[in-house]
């Protein structure tokens, strides 16, 4: 099971902090997506059992801090 | 005599010497992208053949960019002579495209192929039993079409369309994609969309070359690439049917995967380093294929290109067949021009004419014949030069561009066009409603300068002197000292 996914965002403001909320990720191993309830966090102190989180922007770039990710549910990808 | 399938293509690249295997162990993940994109750039190297993945069994193989670094392999995938110069295996390739065009040849069906040699269906589907690469870090997903043919129908005549469309893998089954709203697929498409109907599709990977040529091309709307890569190869192209729906793919591709593009489904897709050089298109909601069947040859060959900056496959492919369908469309006009040159190492931006001037304004009505055909619609700026300078010779061309184009009276811009969401240098907004602009840069003398005072004569060699003076110099020029 992976415990390192990404997400891609527009603008950091796209993840709330903290919170819980719908997100697409993928994992690093096969890079699939799936699209989860999770809550993210920026530090790993409030989210301690949480994955790591990787973030991209919309190009590609990638943001220099992770965050974490706690996965609560799996949601249905768009074409399910 | 045309090759049958990528592996004959191959073996023939090897005997040539513009191939290396790499029997090493490679990792799927950049790795190998990484060292497709290096070949890339070396512009004259051999096209790697990767034969062990990191994770994949023996055999599961992947051809990386057969076509980058110029135009040699090209002259190999079509059977040239290899000792011809730089322009003149230009100019022979657009002339094979010019009677592929003038003398299409329908497929033929077959009843199988090789490609059947491994069906999979159902729950067996599963993208990741290919090593699909992931081609640049910070791409969407794996792309496991980048180099390939995708084959959909009109739903209102016989018109079968290839094209090649990236295709990044979501999940076992799905794929997503970005296709162009100017591209074939996207009118075709767009008309099942209409009406809730998921699209057929199929896209065939690791074919011959011709069949790869074609489907990077650009050709007139209605017109079946497979007819025409028929023309090209002077016999058919054996087609197989899909095992879950009706259309044909050819029967010796390594790889075919077969489905339906859903209707009124999107979802996030790429980003993607582009053709463009750079990766100026986000990652944004966008068509989604299901798979229904993968089909395979016993060890199979896939292929990828990592696009970039120059030269790669799309854009040694494009060069030729852009350039050759504008040229046909001007002289169908019977506009005077010479020769046609798109250059690679301009990734595809810029489209050098070269043309007599019999009257004024001639530079604007090639530019109108060029950008209204189908093949200049993605050619933003257009070189128009005399005829005494090939738009082969950079060196000539960078000179007349900057010695007889005027700033002001030679540049001609065109504000606004139907654009490509690709193009780097456009605005966030221009990028997302694919809004264009092009410019005309006439590099030609006013013919209503009067020729014997306001042209300058031009001072070089061929022109400046005496006819007998030349001959004089080149007859003894190893006696003046010069080796060469």
């Amino acid at each position: 099971m992976a415990t390192e996914y990404e997400t891609f965002v527009t603008t950091l403001a796209d993840l709330k902090d903290g919170e819980e909320m719908e997100l697409l990720i993928r994992d690093l191993e096969n890079y699939e997506s799936r699209k989860v309830k999770a809550i993210v966090s920026s530090s790993k102190e409030k989210l301690p059992d949480g994955d790591t989180l990787w973030i991209r922007f919309s190009r590609g770039l990638q943001h220099k801090d992770t965050w974490v990710i706690k996965i609560t549910g799996e949601l249905p990808l768009p074409f399910a | 005599m045309a090759f049958k399938d990528l592996r004959e293509f191959i073996d023939k690249l090897e005997a040539e010497g513009e191939l290396v295997r790499i029997k090493q162990e490679v990792d799927w993940n950049l790795e190998a992208g990484a060292i497709i994109r290096k070949c890339e750039e070396t512009m004259d190297g051999p096209a790697p053949l990767f034969e062990k993945f990191k994770g994949y069994p023996e055999g599961y193989r992947l051809l990386g960019d057969p076509f980058s670094s110029g135009i040699k392999k090209f002259a190999i995938a079509a059977g040239l002579p290899l000792n011809m110069s730089h322009q003149d295996t230009y100019r022979a390739l657009m002339d094979l495209w010019d009677e592929g065009l003038a003398n299409m040849i329908k497929p033929r069906i077959v009843s199988t192929g090789p490609c059947k040699e491994n069906i999979l269906k159902g729950d067996e589907v599963n993208l990741y039993k290919l090593p699909a690469l992931m081609l640049h870090d910070g791409d969407g997903g794996r792309y496991i079409g980048s180099l390939h043919t995708t084959v959909a129908k009109d739903p209102d005549s016989d018109w079968v369309n290839w094209g090649c469309y990236r295709q990044m893998i979501h999940n076992k089954n799905h794929l997503g994609g970005f296709v162009a709203p100017a591209q074939d697929m996207a009118s075709i498409f767009g008309k099942f969309e209409v009406e809730n109907k998921p699209m057929p599709f199929a896209t065939a990977i690791g074919t011959d070359p011709i069949i790869t040529a074609v489907s990077v091309s650009a050709l007139p709307f209605g017109v079946s690439e497979a007819d025409v890569a028929g023309g090209i190869r002077k016999e058919p192209i054996d087609l197989v049917k899909c095992e879950t729906n009706d259309l044909y793919v050819p029967a010796t591709a390594e790889v075919v995967l077969e489905g339906h593009v859903l209707p009124n489904v999107r979802m996030d897709e790429g980003p993607f380093g582009e053709y463009t050089g750079y990766r100026a298109s986000p990652r944004a909601p966008r068509i989604v294929y299901r798979i229904d069947c993968i089909t395979y040859r016993n060890d199979p060959i896939l292929t990828a290109v990592v696009e970039g900056i120059p030269i790669t496959t799309s854009h040694s492919a494009c060069a030729i067949t852009w350039a050759a369908g504008i040229r046909k469309a001007l002289r169908d006009e019977g506009l005077p021009i010479i020769d046609v040159n798109i250059e690679p190492q301009a990734g595809l931006f810029i489209a050098v004419i070269s043309t007599k001037t019999p009257y004024p304004g001639i530079a604007h009505r090639i530019a109108s014949v060029a950008w209204g055909c189908k093949s200049g619609q993605f050619v933003p700026k257009l070189m128009v030069v005399d005829d005494d300078i090939s738009p082969y010779n950079m060196n000539e061309v960078i000179h007349a561009f900057g010695s007889k184009c005027h700033p002001v009276r030679g540049t001609h811009t065109v504000p606004y066009a139907a654009g490509n969401p690709l193009i780097p240098y456009q605005n966030l907004e221009e990028r997302l409603w694919a809004k264009g602009c092009r410019v005309l840069y006439d590099c030609t003398w006013p013919v209503d300068w009067p020729r014997e005072i306001a042209v300058p004569p031009r001072s070089a060699f061929n022109s400046i002197y005496p006819k007998a003076i030349q001959e004089k110099v080149l007859a003894n020029w190893k006696n003046y000292g010069f080796k060469k």
